[in-house]
């Protein structure tokens, strides 16, 4: 690179000589030539700083690309003996200390979640994060076609797989897996955990990838007083507090009825504040008795039994639990919000 | 769905105060997002007269008005006949009008929302306005800025302005959803049907909302314009009526009906347009007004769109049609987009004369379509989607034009066309009071059940507790059982509901293996300081190609938003290491990520005839350092992210084989390693590999801006598992203490570490005292320069007698022994 000003290319003469004696190259960029011409830059007139400030830019640049090319992976690195522990001339390598490490606080709470229901004598299944259309609609009474479809933006590849919006993808599965149950006259009950997908745009409250969990009971007379009631004894026990519970009806095609169910705010006691908008309540997953039709595709003859399900995501009560403020956190990699909760 | 109360209150007598009545609909009806008290927008505003009208002594726009509002607002200047004097702007104000006036302190209605702003006295150039008569557009009803709004109704001096047009009003928006499976839910009658079922009142629907109600209507009354239907898909559009209005004078609706649509947020556009409109809000049933004299021939045809057609949708945007949509045609070419959106060129406008007004009903699913196919989502397309009923068309459709013939002076023209096929059957369904009871665990008599249901219109025919349940025509939802438990659970009120928990066995729920070893997987690695991320299952095609990936492996997503979510990931690595480089930037010296995670290969499909793709669980991580960590750190990358691996395999009790990978791989996962520095990692005595684990390729490490010290892992969780074992290898305790000693052995470089550490363990468990404990552990690899042909490896003896107590001597003698069996066999000499 040629330089019109002269001091840049003196410069430049200069820290070449340097860098090729240089023990570690990155001590280049705290080169005295180069602080110099920077300081030099801050005591021109406006007139000259312009073009002798790109140049200083341009020498600096180039600077930089020495380092890189330094750098640069046409790395000599000969083979290594995979076969030893530790490299030669070195002593055994050490792991980073425990209080650096850290579990994902998504998936230390769904442990925790799952393992209270497992207490409650539910199976844990994990989801598909690949599915085909049979069990993310059809198996679950959507209709081909449906307008309800419209309601779970689903990401399609081009064979017509789907990644699946809910975990009720695994319904028709665990009902056909744990069928064997009612018949030694027992219920099915199992909760389905995992990563579902929505095609949306990402914002500080918008994810196209988060968790959810699921739960399913099917047995004889099993009725909508036993949904609320197990839901209310799993937050009872999850929140540590005696809570209120209220319901909303909703649809859905996989539930009839639907609702959607809130629990009455463990933060604040019902008194109001901003986790659940001053409303006293949180709004927190859908449920519903299982439609027949869902049963009957999955061989259980819906005369006979009866059952419910609910499901609901698990990104938002991490957030509300740990007072988390974007949704995007979770899946940024961020040591910085990683490390928070070693 | 905005539902305005005051409307709804037209239907049904509504006694509960608002905030009770909010909560009932959400507990009863469906999620309430927002609850607008529409009159507080128009607090202060007032009807007044316009006294006097003078132009304004010093600009020629403005005129200086007297205006009376029988002393209804306080605090304001007033001449000596108590009127008060507002500079106005407005073209059409004039003397003797009743007008809206916004009293100084009051705000302007169409502000309220954004920007508030209150009106004051001012001084409009030397005269004192008090306060500002207002503009439709002003006080929130439609678009209209071109002059005042008069007053079109019988009204006071002083009456509020929104006593006078309804707008005292709440608007109430209930979500959507809520409504997926109820079409009679998007029009105010529906809605105050089902707050007077949640009230337990008994409802009736006004006399002209009746299936197939006659048309009492004289075939023409004068004019007759011809028009006839010929529906090509009948199976789509099951009925499709018609009925020409001739003489209509087009213009802008009353004010009243313009306040209707404003307040839930339909812009008021003509009277006939209006009506149509007011009639979808008010019934859920969508309608559409064409212009008659604008129709090429009066044959009305219903069919299937053509690949290549064209049409010019209101708004004046040209859409390409392809197959598939139904489209309504005037004989010659598609004029509307039907049940979706009508046609730019037989639009109604002021110069109009004669209407075809068109009621039907289309099939949801092809609504559904099209609405997505050209992004149409309009109000029409929303209520089709949701199977509304073709029994209310007609009834509708005469609606209609009664409200054309009062406010619109139009009279028919035509007979009222009807063509239909295959009418569905009121829906019927056999339950039990017993069924009910059990499915939501109550308790409630048949009578009371019987009364819910009435109340909303269904027809209970009961005997003997069981029941045979019609359901009202404007019900398309209703086809088993269930749907009845959910009315009477609803219309009862969920609740009240018992909250009894299921009784089950004591059987204990199977613990699902997978999860726990993942959990402890996790456990382990955190405690070795690393960090757990998730990152995302689909990555960018560049991240497949920078880390050497076939994006053709992967399943590609064919919707994503974003170019950063476009396949299925191969494997996790390549995720990780986009994570490396922002956190070395964010200034973390060195750190080990680690991820728990699927992906998914069309290599690799699943086991089972399900041709689905194999879902592989992977356990990845990756370590990395910065220049100033990695060179207070000795030895190579790779030997740093394998102690993580050894760690992991000794908590596991698991013993691993790492050996040099000698050739290419098809498998994706090995694709970012550097095979000369990586090994495959085996249980110790299987043949398959469980994964890699090694430095990372040149391009990689440059592509993704990696710190030269870098290296990671990737293997097969469930074959991991497969090998982990429960319990610890345990020794039992020996009473004599432990002998320790070192020995060097010099061999050739190209004489692998395992190869001479697996001889001399062998070696010594062939040569040590019978019953002793023997472990062998690696104390150093010493070279004396990297080319130098030959290293020293130093190993530590540590045995242990069951039997007695070791000398040294003797252990030195058996490390001898080792030493001349290396020799001879291995050509090993002692350094």
């Amino acid at each position: 690179m040629r330089y019109d000003n002269e001091q840049v290319r003196a410069a430049a003469e200069q820290l070449r000589g340097k860098f090729e004696s240089l023990e570690e190259k990155q001590a280049i960029r705290r080169a005295p030539e180069l602080t110099a011409l920077y300081e030099q830059i801050k005591t021109m007139s406006p007139e000259k700083r312009a073009s002798f400030g790109k140049e200083v830019n341009a020498l600096k640049d180039e600077v930089e690309g020495w380092i890189k090319d330094h750098n640069l992976p046409t790395l000599k690195r000969p083979a290594i003996d995979v076969t030893a522990p530790l490299d030669f001339n070195s002593s055994k390598p050490e792991l980073l200390p425990t209080e650096l490490g850290s579990r994902h606080p998504l998936m230390s709470e769904l442990e925790k979640i799952i393992d209270i229901f497992v207490r409650m004598g539910f199976a844990a299944v994990e989801s598909r994060q690949l599915d085909d259309d049979y069990h993310m609609f059809t198996s679950l009474n959507f209709a081909q076609d449906h307008p309800a479809r419209d309601d779970y933006d689903t990401f399609l590849t081009h064979e017509g797989l789907i990644a699946p919006a809910h975990t009720s993808t695994m319904q028709n599965r665990v009902l056909k897996q744990y069928k064997s149950n009612l018949q030694a006259g027992r219920a099915i009950s199992a909760v389905i955990a995992g990563r579902v997908f929505r095609n949306e745009d990402l914002d500080a409250r918008h994810e196209h990838t988060f968790y959810q969990l699921e739960g399913l009971y099917v047995g004889k007379d099993i009725n909508a007083g036993n949904l609320m009631a197990t839901l209310k004894i799993f937050l009872e026990e999850y929140y540590g507090q005696a809570l209120e519970v209220k319901t909303q009806p909703f649809y859905f095609p996989f539930t009839e009825p639907s609702f959607e169910f809130a629990l009455s705010c463990p933060f604040c006691k019902k008194k109001g504040c901003n986790i659940c908008s001053y409303s006293g309540w949180i709004e927190l997953l859908g449920c519903g008795m299982i439609h027949p039709n869902v049963l009957k595709e999955a061989g259980i003859d819906p005369a006979v039994y009866t059952g419910f399900a609910w499901g609901g995501g698990i990104d938002r009560l991490v957030m509300m639990k740990n007072g988390i403020e974007d949704v995007r956190n979770f899946h940024s990699g961020n040591l910085n919000f990683l490390r928070q909760f070693s | 769905m905005k539902v305005s109360l005051n409307w709804v209150k037209k239907f049904n007598e509504i006694s509960l105060p608002v905030d009770e009545l909010i909560e009932k609909i959400g507990a009863q009806l469906g999620a309430v997002d927002e609850v607008i008290d529409l009159g507080k927008r128009y607090e202060g505003i007032v009807v007044a007269k316009v006294v006097s009208c003078e132009k304004h002594p010093n600009a020629n726009k403005l005129k200086v008005c007297m205006v009376d509002d029988a002393r209804a607002i306080k605090n304001v200047r007033r001449n000596g006949q108590g009127l008060v004097q507002v500079v106005c702007g407005a073209p059409n104000v004039a003397e003797g009008q009743l007008v809206a006036w916004i009293p100084p302190g009051s705000t302007v209605p169409s502000t309220y929302e954004k920007d508030p702003f209150v009106i004051e006295s001012r001084e409009i150039r030397g005269v004192l306005s008090n306060g500002m008569l207002a503009s439709p557009k002003e006080l929130a009803l439609g678009d209209n800025h071109e002059g005042l709004l008069i007053l079109d109704k019988d009204a006071k001096p002083g009456d509020t302005i929104a006593k006078v047009y309804e707008l005292d009003d709440h608007i109430v928006d209930i979500e959507n959803k809520m409504f997926t499976h109820r079409p009679d839910c998007f029009g105010m009658l529906g809605i105050a049907r089902e707050l007077a079922g949640i009230t337990g009142q008994t409802f009736s629907s006004p006399d002209w909302y009746k299936q197939d109600v006659k048309s009492q209507l004289p075939d023409s009354q004068g004019v007759s314009l011809g028009l006839k239907i010929k529906n090509e898909a009948p199976k789509l559009v099951p009925r499709f009526c018609l009925i020409a209005v001739s003489g209509v004078k087009v213009k802008p609706s009353p004010i009243w009906l313009q306040s209707k649509l404003s307040r839930v947020g339909v812009r008021p556009i003509n009277n006939i347009v209006d009506i149509t409109n007011f009639l979808m809000l008010e019934t859920a049933q969508p309608l559409h007004a064409y212009d008659y004299d604008k129709l090429k021939t009066g044959t009305i045809g219903v069919r299937l769109s053509k690949d290549g057609e064209s049409l010019k949708i209101l708004g004046g945007k040209e859409i390409k049609l392809d197959g598939g949509a139904v489209v309504i045609t005037d004989g010659q070419k598609p004029i509307g987009l039907g049940g979706v959106m009508g046609g730019a060129d037989t639009e109604v406008d002021e110069n109009t004369k004669n209407i075809m007004l068109e009621c039907a009903t289309f099939d949801m699913n092809v609504i559904r379509k099209t609405a997505m196919r050209y992004g149409l989502f309009t109000d029409a397309a929303t209520r089709f989607t949701k199977g509304q009923s073709p029994l209310q068309n007609i009834a509708v459709l005469l609606k209609a034009v009664d409200a054309v013939q009062k406010l619109a002076d139009g009279k028919t023209a035509s007979k009222l066309l009807d063509e239909k096929t295959n009418l569905p059957e009121l829906p019927m369904v056999k339950t039990s009071v017993e069924f009910i009871n059990s499915r939501l665990g109550l308790e409630l008599p048949g009578e009371s059940m019987k009364k819910l249901l009435e109340n909303v219109g269904f027809i209970v025919q009961s005997k003997d507790k069981q029941f045979l349940v019609t359901a009202p025509f404007w019900r398309t939802d209703i086809e088993i059982p269930e749907d009845i438990v959910e009315e009477v659970g609803r219309l009862y009120g969920y609740d009240h509901l018992n909250l009894k928990l299921p009784v089950r066995d004591l059987t204990p729920a199977k613990l699902n293996e997978n999860l726990e070893f993942k959990s402890r997987l996790r456990e382990i690695l955190s405690r070795g300081g690393a960090n757990e991320v998730l990152t995302y299952s689909f990555v960018h095609g560049s991240l497949l190609q920078k880390t050497g990936q076939d994006a053709k492996l992967a399943y590609q997503i064919r919707n994503a938003l974003s170019p950063d979510l476009q396949y299925y990931r191969l494997s996790l690595t390549p995720s990780l290491l986009e994570k490396v480089h922002p956190n070395i930037k964010l200034g973390y010296g060195q750190f080990a990520f680690f991820e728990i995670n699927k992906a998914h290969s069309k290599a690799h499909l699943e086991d089972d005839k399900s041709k689905l793709p194999k879902e592989s669980e992977l356990l990845a991580l990756v370590f990395a350092a910065n220049d100033k960590a990695a060179a207070a750190t000795s030895g190579a990358a790779f030997y740093k992210v394998r102690s993580y691996l050894d760690f992991l395999a000794r908590e596991l009790g698991v013993s691993l084989e790492y050996s040099a990978v000698d050739t290419e791989s098809e498998e994706q996962v090995m694709k970012s390693y550097e095979l000369k520095r990586s090994a495959l990692v085996k249980v110790q005595g299987t043949q398959d590999a469980l994964g890699i684990i090694g430095e990372f390729r040149a391009p990689v490490i440059h592509a993704l801006k990696l710190p030269l010290f870098s290296a990671g892992f990737e293997i097969d969780i469930e074959k991991l598992a497969a090998s982990a074992k429960a319990a610890r290898d345990y020794q039992p305790l020996p009473r004599f203490p432990k002998v320790e000693q070192d020995i060097s052995l010099r061999a050739p470089d190209k004489l692998s570490y395992r190869q001479l550490f697996d001889f001399a363990q062998k070696t010594l468990g062939k040569i040590k005292p019978k019953n002793s404990l023997v472990l062998l552990e690696p104390v150093s690899i010493y070279k004396k320069s990297e080319n130098e042909s030959h290293k020293t490896i130093t190993l530590r003896l540590t045995i242990t007698s069951y039997e007695r107590t070791l000398t040294t001597a003797e252990v030195s003698s058996l490390l001898d022994s080792l030493a001349k069996e290396a020799h001879s066999e291995l050509g090993v000499d002692r350094a």
